[in-house]
């Protein structure tokens, strides 16, 4: 059989799943009538099979090529992105995420960095008033001083919601860049310890007898401290763990180690996200309203023994890898 | 295919659950940048009419509406991409309008999560940021150059950045389908070529995929390039069959290409009084065919025109 006669054969199916494609993409995915969807697969496999068979029949390499584009946009309509895996997300964050988190190396260097230059910095900026000045740029201060002027009660509330929201931006945006730069690690971690310097230091500042703002500070702050400050810990954690991979490549290609580390900083990432989200929570209903000190100091008491328990009890039972 | 070049022509093979291998183009920087721009053009305006309609709100619930706005400026800023590509099968809408999709390196959709972080990782890819500021420009903010993802993408064949090397992802080509089909000859002679053409005519595999080759592009050639290109082909193949060497060499090609792929040996008649008629029909006068009189009729002839072309 000639091509010619063949081409006039297939171009009504081949225009018609082209139809069907573009018809199929305007569509939702419950939107299609079932006959029609039946009949895009059937096409769908025939234009298949007349690629497959391309070669067998001597098809001019135009056609050819028309019919890998062809099949390629259909082959994309039929297979859809699997959206959010939810149903294994139980597991996920109850066994493997906090096995992993307890024994994963990168988490522990990045908790330890954050940790101890937030502390140091706390430290000094409480005992030596020249660390907080030289550590916090001055707009940050004045900034500080402006939000935590009066007590958080007797401010309206909408003005409590809007520091809120600053905060809950500034904090997440803050962990989302430790995680990105530190695929190329020199800049996450250098993310890393100025945040932790620059918020040491605003805590040690805020901490200091004579700074009057600093008891409303806290009764800010302490509530959802505990969450928020993890999470950007281990998001640098998860950024070292991609910078490792392409460097520290254990006898794989640097490509492969690199999906390998991805894989293993994903779930880390993915605590931390959700770390972020439950202190955005308690920012947002909690923090900025005038209940009593004790009762939000009661929160970051269990929200510390959360974080413990989820790292220790659930996570000591895995082994390390 | 073994005739397409898969360096030059940046086209990546794909297995499907089908069992077949199918080709996608992948998509440079080139076809990103704009479609990237796009989306955040769009942004901007989705920032924008978030930050009008909340204001708006502003007598309802006091200056509130700014601690919302900072955070959906946050949610918009970091996830745009993120939502829109799981939502939208791997695209977002400046994806959709510029004909690109993301898809894992096997060919496969992506998932929320890869769709997610491979945005999230955009910051990197965007740095190194610097400022106008240390060039004695104006400090306008900070400006992305997007030299590492650059760089990350000169780096692999699929011209992954760094956010889809660790997600297993890539951006591809989505085409509209091209044209398809047999060229189709103006000129009587090529079907009375045809018929001089040996009976059992029989060409290899990449002998034939040459000839379609140059039958479906010459449309787009003029006659004094036709010949050059054509001879490198046709002089031996002259040689071989036993035709006069000043037969023209488009001419034998085309001949070629009609007997293997368009028709037989008995519709050349009917193809050729077809194409004749056409031709006389678009008032050629003055054409006659086949004159016996010792002359080769198929040596090139200006006179005799294709649909398009202008003789140089």
């Amino acid at each position: 059989m000639k091509v010619a006669t063949l081409l006039e054969q297939r171009r009504k199916n081949w225009s018609e799943l082209e139809q069907l494609c573009i018809s199929m993409a305007r569509l939702r995915r419950a939107g299609v009538p079932a006959e029609t969807a039946t009949r895009f697969a059937a096409l769908y496999r025939a234009a298949c099979a007349d690629l497959a068979l391309a070669d067998a029949y001597e098809l001019p390499p135009n056609t050819v090529q028309y019919l890998h584009r062809l099949v390629a946009r259909a082959h994309n309509q039929l297979y859809r992105s699997r959206r959010f895996d939810v149903r294994s997300w139980g597991r996920l964050l109850m066994v493997d995420v906090p096995q992993r988190l307890f024994h994963d190396r990168c988490v522990h260097v990045a908790l330890l960095l954050f940790w101890s230059t937030f502390i140091g910095s706390a430290l000094l900026a409480y005992y030596d008033p020249n660390w907080s000045a030289r550590a916090m740029p001055d707009a940050m201060r004045q900034q500080l001083e402006e939000n935590f002027k009066d007590p958080l009660g007797a401010r309206p509330a909408e003005a409590n919601l809007q520091m809120a929201g600053f905060y809950i931006q500034h904090n997440t945006s803050i962990g989302l860049r430790c995680f990105a730069w530190g695929v190329l690690i020199v800049p996450g971690l250098y993310e890393t310890l100025t945040n932790a310097l620059v918020l040491g230091a605003a805590f040690g500042y805020m901490g200091r007898p004579e700074v009057i703002e600093g008891t409303h500070f806290f009764e800010f702050v302490v509530g959802h401290g505990p969450f928020e400050l993890t999470a950007i810990a281990l998001s640098a954690g998860a950024g070292l763990r991609l910078g490792l991979g392409w460097i520290h490549t254990g006898g794989l290609t640097r490509m492969k180690s690199l999906q390998q580390a991805a894989n293993r900083a994903m779930p880390v990432m993915g605590a931390a996200m959700v770390l972020f989200f439950l202190a955005a929570l308690i920012e947002g209903f909690v923090s900025p309203t005038a209940l009593p000190f004790p009762w939000k100091a009661a929160v970051a008491v269990f929200s510390s023994s959360l974080l413990m328990f989820y790292f220790v009890v659930l996570g000591y039972p895995g082994k390390a890898d | 295919m073994s005739t397409v070049n898969q360096q030059l022509d940046s086209t990546i093979q794909v297995i499907t659950p089908e069992n077949i291998a199918f080709e996608y183009q992948v998509a440079g920087p080139f076809r990103r940048f704009p479609a990237y721009f796009l989306d955040v053009v769009f942004r901007i305006g989705i920032e924008f009419g978030l930050f009008w309609m909340l204001s708006l709100f502003s007598i309802a619930v006091g200056s509130a509406w700014v601690g919302f706005w900072l955070v959906s400026f946050f949610l918009i800023g970091w996830f745009y991409g993120g939502i829109f590509e799981t939502f939208m099968n791997g695209q977002t809408p400046g994806k959709r309008i510029f004909g690109i999709r993301v898809l894992t390196v096997d060919g496969r959709p992506i998932n929320g999560l890869q769709a997610v972080m491979r945005n999230i990782l955009r910051e990197v890819d965007a740095g190194p940021m610097i400022s106008l500021a240390i060039v004695g420009g104006p400090g306008l903010g900070i400006i992305p150059t997007g030299l590492v993802g650059l760089l990350a993408m000169a780096w692999n064949r699929r011209f992954q950045r760094l956010g889809d090397l660790v997600c297993r992802t890539m951006v591809i080509v989505e085409d509209r389908p091209w044209s398809h089909g047999v060229a189709r000859f103006e000129d009587p002679r090529v079907f009375q070529l045809a018929s001089y053409l040996p009976v059992d005519l029989q060409v290899s595999r990449s002998m034939s995929a040459a000839l379609a080759q140059y039958a479906e592009r010459r449309k787009f050639f003029t006659v004094a390039r036709r010949r050059e290109v054509a001879a490198h082909l046709a002089r031996p193949l002259l040689a071989m069959l036993g035709l006069p060497h000043d037969t023209s060499y488009d001419l034998l090609l085309c001949a070629m290409y009609y007997r293997l792929f368009i028709a037989d040996r008995k519709q050349d008649e009917e193809h050729a009084a077809q194409a004749a008629a056409r031709l006389r029909a678009r008032a050629h006068p003055g054409i006659t065919f086949l004159e016996s009189n010792g002359v080769n009729p198929f040596v090139s002839r200006p006179d005799v025109r294709d649909k398009g072309q202008i003789p140089s």
